[in-house]
């Protein structure tokens, strides 16, 4: 592999990454519209953490 | 031409369905399944992230994955791609009409850990298929899986009221529930 | 003490399978063969502990702004690592669980345990952590595949992974005449889960009752 090819991969994971963080900040900034502040899906069965809108999330 | 894209949209939406067959996406189907517009609420979400998903990753990978002979890195490149398209769509829907996120807004971060939407893109590349085909697939597989997510949760309000033993109340039972309509649906592989 | 009772807990009670509903679709999908069990189960297992381990030790590095997509580049890697070192010296392994390997990425037993434990532990309790929760999982899905592959095929039986013809055990226990073949397709795997978490929960059930009989006794006994 020669050097341009990789300073062109690492050129497009960075902005990958830099993207969806750049994204994802930005989402987080965005208020939410009138009337859909407390939002929360009827949701108890999977029980993925991950997701926003489990319970333990709550508090936070 | 047409009759093979044709046989390859039944076969996604029902044959092949991605929660029935291909058991992905089990855990919205358990979760978000308890009322009928919940249940259509992440139907559309799914199927819309699907569509954007499915073409974005295809692309970038023909056109730029595949060129810099990085095809190793395309797991990285497609969750980095779904993630940064389901914060996207929800920023967009924030600002742009709040109606339709009061309806969709919870289910989109969902999306990101469904396994149906890094399978549809995994799929396009691994199945080798030419962009007529990778259409199709992409919007035949979001359609069967809110299809069935929409039968299941009728079924599952129904469920609410039924005597089952105590063992068996809640999820194990809407499990069982999944396996007869699997077996329904095997039913249908008669129509090819 | 109090680790050793996490980790117990981690395999039975709080399964993560069958008790948290976790990880479903890789457990329902590959859980044909014992053969595709093990292998996934030792998958899963490698991620959860080394994705543990490294978030745990990023913890503080890592702005808490951005941390979610930190830890899915971080998994994504360790995946791709798992599929490449599977490709390379178990291709029948590869073959058979095919799309599942990658999908472990959105399994959420892992970045459920990175948010809920790594990112707020030491290294050594996080890699514990990882050890028992995907010891829970294999334990889950090891009991699925012995059930399904008993009961469809009539066989145990395990081959070698690195290498396919080096067959490890076989033992046929139903005549091939009293085999149902069900248990192999859609419907067996979701009946067998079913039953299994169903059964799980009917053991909570049973000790809560003894629990509770066992307070009321005793504050009877106070009483007097």
């Amino acid at each position: 592999m020669d050097f341009a090819q990789l300073f062109l991969a690492v050129l497009f994971f960075g902005s990958l990454v830099g993207i969806y963080i750049f994204l994802f900040l930005k989402n987080k900034k965005t208020p939410k519209p009138e009337g859909c502040e407390n939002l929360t899906a009827d949701c108890e069965g999977c029980k993925d953490i991950y997701c926003p809108n489990h319970p333990t999330k709550e508090e936070s | 031409m047409v009759g093979e894209l044709i046989t390859l949209l039944i076969t996604s939406v029902l044959l092949n369905n991605a929660v029935l067959n291909q058991f992905l996406g089990l855990c919205p189907f358990m979760g978000v399944s308890r009322k009928k517009s919940s249940a259509l609420g992440m139907g559309v979400a799914v199927v819309f992230v699907i569509v954007a998903a499915g073409i974005v990753t295809y692309g970038l990978y023909y056109l730029v994955l595949v060129p810099l002979h990085l095809e190793f890195m395309d797991l990285v490149t497609f969750i980095l791609v779904i993630a940064s398209l389901v914060q996207l769509t929800e920023m967009f829907l924030k600002k742009s009409s709040p109606a339709l996120y009061k309806s969709l807004g919870v289910y989109l971060p969902l999306i990101t850990t469904n396994c149906v939407v890094l399978n549809v893109c995994l799929m396009n590349i691994s199945n080798g298929y030419d962009i007529a085909h990778m259409l199709v697939y992409t919007i035949g597989t979001p359609l069967g899986f809110a299809l069935v997510l929409y039968i299941f949760s009728s079924i599952r309000e129904r469920l609410e009221v039924a005597d089952i033993p105590q063992c068996f109340k809640g999820n194990p039972i809407a499990l069982i529930v999944a396996g007869l309509m699997a077996m329904a649906f095997s039913g249908l592989a008669g129509i090819i | 003490m109090n680790r050793m009772q996490n980790f117990k807990n981690g395999l039975i009670k709080d399964n993560p399978v069958f008790g948290l509903y976790l990880g479903l679709c890789s457990t329902l999908a590959i859980t044909t063969s014992i053969n595709n069990a093990i292998g996934m189960g030792v998958a899963v297992i490698f991620v959860l502990i080394l994705s543990n381990m490294i978030i745990s030790a990023i913890r503080k590095l890592v702005p808490d702004d951005i941390r979610i997509p930190v830890y899915i580049v971080i998994i994504a890697t360790l995946v791709k690592i798992i599929q490449m070192l599977i490709q390379a010296y178990a291709p029948a392994l590869d073959s058979s669980l095919g799309v599942f390997i990658p999908l472990i990425v959105v399994n959420c037993i892992i970045l459920g345990r990175a948010e809920a434990f790594a990112s707020k532990n030491g290294i050594l309790d996080s890699a514990l952590d990882g050890v028992g929760m995907g010891l829970g999982y294999l334990l889950a899905v090891l009991s699925m595949s012995v059930i399904r592959q008993l009961l469809a095929t009539g066989v145990l039986s395990m081959t070698n992974p690195f290498n396919e013809a080096q067959v490890l055990f076989s033992i046929r226990l139903i005549p091939a005449d009293f085999t149902i073949s069900m248990f192999s397709s859609p419907l067996g795997a979701f009946m067998t889960f079913a039953c299994l978490a169903a059964g799980l929960t009917a053991y909570k059930l049973h000790a809560q009752k003894k629990e509770e009989a066992k307070a009321a006794a005793n504050s009877k006994e106070a009483a007097k």
